[in-house]
């Protein structure tokens, strides 16, 4: 087995912050891609509140301190549709 | 006609409350009911139950709704249920319900459904216990929506699931999750009832459109695919 000093391999690292961001209790999203980029990991997706971006952020940060992290999370719209479908 | 009304995948918790209540007041001018797809709450506990009771509680339409998998993650379904059905929203679970609506009577039968994958590429009910176990889930689970849906007496017949019945409306998930965002038995269940639509939620990365191999719509009405509060169907122009 190959050793690496400087921490585990990339995947296994994404494979963690994917799990975390569903089996954190203060995260429940199963909403979230992490996606590996030339500048660090990037989250995309998006959720019900600012709120909760920012714990993603948090959560995230404080697990995987060494990690570049950038965000693109959205919050979701809620406002009522402008049109209908129609279905004949 | 009849207008209904749709969305899945809100996850309540009280720091969401009162986002969706501006839009859900102008529903009685635009729908005949309600349909919430699952996925009501982020971890499925008796007080996001009461959020959701309270941000779709006494909207001046019927609500009907099936459960998703995150309301089952505290193991709390029954409170959940309760707290549900206390404010007047209907909980279907291999049930189904008729509803009197001035265009006429609107079926809806639902069930939360379950994974296994899709005609072709899916599970067997095969080898370990474990896996015997997970595709027997979701055969009992289609098996239940086909019943609800061959019984119910009405004009117009809806499919209401959490589950994906069918791959299309999960186009943009990663191809290797599909066995966990629905099964094909959900939409062999739909076929085998004049159902006319089919809604569902659960996949947050998928599209809105499809169709069943048995030719009836689906809609994934998820509410990071929609991007608004809900969207609006009118269907059964026919109906007398």
């Amino acid at each position: 087995m190959t050793e690496h000093s400087a921490g585990p391999p990339d995947e296994y690292v994404e494979a963690a912050i994917q799990r975390l961001l569903t089996e954190d209790p203060d995260v429940a999203e199963q909403g979230i891609t992490v996606a590996r980029r030339e500048r660090g990991l990037v989250l995309t997706g998006e959720v019900e509140s600012p709120q909760r971006r920012a714990e993603i952020l948090r959560r995230v940060a404080e697990r995987f301190p060494d990690e570049a992290i950038t965000s693109d999370i959205g919050v979701i719209r809620a406002q009522a549709p402008a049109q209908v479908e129609e279905l004949p | 006609m009849i207008r209904i009304a749709a969305v899945g995948d809100v996850h309540l918790d009280a720091d969401v409350l009162g986002r969706f209540r501006p839009a859900l007041e102008e529903l009685p001018d635009c729908a005949d009911v309600l349909l919430l797809a699952g996925d009501l709450t982020r971890h499925g506990t008796e007080a996001e139950a009461r959020c959701v009771a309270q941000e779709f509680g006494g909207l001046g339409v019927p609500v009907v709704t099936v459960l998703g998998n995150h309301d089952h993650q505290c193991d709390q379904v029954p409170q959940v249920v309760k707290v549900l059905e206390d404010a007047g929203i209907t909980v279907l679970e291999g049930t189904g319900t008729v509803l009197e609506c001035p265009g006429g009577r609107l079926g809806v039968a639902g069930v939360k459904g379950f994974g296994g994958g899709f005609a072709g590429r899916c599970a067997s009910d095969f080898g370990e216990p474990e896996m015997k176990s997970f595709v027997r889930t979701s055969n009992e689970s289609a098996a239940a929506l086909g019943e609800a849906l061959r019984g119910l007496d009405c004009d117009l017949l809806v499919a209401l699931t959490h589950y994906a019945p069918v791959p299309d409306t999960l186009a943009g998930e990663p191809l290797e999750i599909y066995p966990f965002l629905g099964s094909y038995q959900l939409g062999q269940a739909i076929d085998s009832a004049p159902t006319a639509l089919a809604l569902h939620g659960h996949a947050h990365a998928g599209t809105e459109r499809g169709v069943t191999p048995g030719g009836v719509r689906v809609r994934n009405v998820a509410h990071p695919v929609i991007k608004q509060a809900y969207s609006v169907f009118h269907l059964g122009d026919q109906i007398d």
